[in-house]
């Protein structure tokens, strides 16, 4: 299997950055149902 | 072009489907207004009877029958004409299906099986409805094996070859399917059928909900399984690259047939009988899925912004605007897309232990089915809809028709985000799911469900009026590019089956050796499973009688 991959070199800030964003809505929607928890 | 005799298969499943489709969404134009106290039912009607038929012909019956439309027009595309014999079984498949869906809707219409789609015992119903279940579940399984024997056949004559990613995905999504009926299948045969026609008296209710979670939960990925198919294979070549990546996007589905099987427990969590042991360890392997979850949002931008920098896009979302807006095969399966965010975590939220305890017997759960199986799974079906009936009946997909798809998926979305927005919301103060309208005695907590702007039944019912409309556009849109739009003799407008190109070079062979992945999964369900589920069985409590409750 060859070592050398067609992602090499491309260009996927845009990416990492829409997953990260994804990520923090996973975060905050999770963290205001536990806070409603915690409340009750 | 796929055979004639293919294409017909095909079209036969998708007219089926929407039908389902059809009397499915009118069934939930009916709810809302019942919820909102604005509509009285005759008395032959029962508010239980049309959420039953709400969620069995919409979750169930046009999900399973477009699924099998998408899977016999991918198969035969990606791996050639079906033969003889593979041909004969997925006829007779499609025909026992369609009579265990004719027989449970019946039942369903003559007022004897208004127990809810999820049909939990001791609410029971004709012994016929479970005779209609259990066929419809034989049928899909003779549809699956006919799709596998189909996949043989081309392993045989390929041999040492990796399968074209369609079917690989589909054969995953059926080996997933397999194991998951077996759930069902157990609870429906030997628990709920004798106990409806009167064979035995009592039923073991933990143990028939255990087993129909056991299904309940991978049913899910049954229906989602196929939108990632979309996702991964035809949104690429939309957006005009390759797939991403072939091994990740064989191994984001192995995973789902391993992790999203033994987590039934997540929606039993407020159920006194399971130790929490169990239902600890299921929450733990529930959020494994996260993982092949996070890989396909990860392909999905990466598709994007690749495909955008390859038109010219700088900067770091300058990509957004280089995606094929005007195209409504692509902005279809982008908004399913965009719903599923808030679904997913939402779909985490109910997982959770505690958090569980907010939302559980809440509208938040119908909101959560509503943005994840209503919109991501059903809007990327529709966006398939607009070039798979096309594709299969030769006919235009012309330019009134695209843009009425856009009218379609623009009031969908609109709909869906008002009355699942409305839902969710309700569900955090406290309104229930799965009771008709009733206000409580007055109490303010329960007249404040019907005080707020975007937070109360009357916000449903705009939103559900205007996903009423919305389906019945894409009825219109599916007749017509049945039977009415003009047939396509120009080959530019022959509508195609887009099937993006993936690199196999570098994909491991194992993942495609199925004794792993079966054996990890029952592996899996054994440590998950069977020393609650035996519990169950040894430490029975008493039985439950029958009830009917309508």
């Amino acid at each position: 299997m060859s070592k050398n991959n067609e992602h090499d070199g491309m260009d996927l800030r845009g990416t990492l950055a829409s997953v990260m964003v994804v990520g923090v809505i996973i975060v905050v929607m999770w963290v205001v149902v536990y806070m409603m928890y915690m409340g009750r | 072009m796929i055979a004639l005799q293919d294409r017909k298969l095909a079209l036969w499943y998708i007219g089926v489907a929407y039908i389902a489709f059809l009397i499915g969404t009118l069934m939930g134009l009916l709810q809302v207004f019942i919820r909102n106290d604005k509509l009285q039912l005759p008395a032959w009607l029962d508010y239980y009877q049309i959420l039953t038929a709400h969620g069995v012909l919409l979750a169930l019956i046009y999900t399973t029958f477009f699924i099998f439309a998408f899977f016999v027009t991918g198969m035969s595309k990606s791996l050639g004409t079906f033969g003889p014999k593979v041909r004969l079984v997925s006829w007779i498949g499609f025909w026992v299906t369609l009579i265990g869906t004719v027989l449970a809707t019946a039942m369903i219409v003559a007022g004897e099986a208004s127990v809810l789609y999820t049909f939990y015992a001791p609410l029971k119903a004709s012994g016929w409805y479970y005779v209609g279940l259990a066929l419809f579940v034989v049928g899909t399984w003779i549809s699956s094996f006919a799709l596998i024997g189909h996949y043989r056949v081309w392993r045989k004559n390929n041999k040492g070859e990796l399968s074209p990613l369609f079917a690989f995905m589909t054969i995953t999504t059926i080996v997933l399917w397999l194991i998951a009926c077996l759930g069902v299948v157990a609870t429906v045969l030997f628990q709920y059928i004798p106990w409806a026609f009167g064979w035995t008296d009592t039923i073991n209710v933990e143990l028939s909900r255990s087993l129909f979670w056991y299904f309940g939960h991978p049913l899910v990925y049954f229906w989602l399984l196929p939108a990632y198919i979309a996702w991964y294979v035809i949104v690429p070549k939309i957006l005009g690259v390759k797939v991403f990546s072939d091994s990740l996007a064989r191994l984001a589905f192995v995973l789902f047939i391993l992790f999203s099987i033994p987590v039934g427990f997540h929606h039993q969590l407020t159920e006194p009988g399971i130790s929490n042991f169990w239902k600890f360890l299921q929450v733990v392997l529930t959020f494994m899925v996260i993982i092949p979850s996070l890989m396909t949002a990860f392909t999905m931008f990466a598709n994007f912004e690749i495909s955008g920098r390859k038109k010219g896009a700088t900067g770091l979302f300058g990509w957004f605007k280089k995606l094929p807006w005007k195209d409504v095969r692509f902005t279809s399966i982008f908004i399913a897309m965009a719903f599923f965010i808030p679904g997913g975590a939402g779909g985490i939220i109910n997982a959770s232990f505690q958090l569980n305890e907010v939302v559980h017997n809440t509208l938040w759960i119908v909101g959560h089915f509503h943005i994840t199986v209503g919109t991501p799974v059903a809007m990327t079906f529709m966006g398939l809809t607009f070039w798979l009936i096309p594709y299969l009946t030769g006919r235009k997909f012309t330019k009134s028709m695209q843009i009425l798809a856009f009218v379609q998926i623009i009031t969908w979305s609109i709909g869906m985000l008002l009355m699942s927005t409305a839902q969710h919301i309700l569900g955090l103060l406290g309104a229930p799911r799965r009771t008709a309208f009733s206000n409580y005695n007055n109490h303010p907590s329960a007249l404040e469900w019907f005080d707020g702007i975007l937070t109360s039944h009357v916000t449903m019912a705009v939103g559900g009026s205007i996903l009423f409309l919305s389906a019945m556009i894409l009825i219109y849109i599916v007749v017509m590019s049945m039977f009415l739009s003009p047939k396509a003799l120009k080959v530019e407008d022959q509508v195609e089956f887009p099937m993006a190109e993936s690199d196999k070079s570098h994909t491991p062979k194992w993942l495609e050796n199925w004794w792993i992945w079966i054996g990890i999964a029952f592996a899996l369900i054994i440590i998950a499973y069977a020393i609650p589920l035996s519990s169950m069985i040894m430490h029975a409590p008493p039985g439950s009688e029958g009830f009917k409750t309508w």
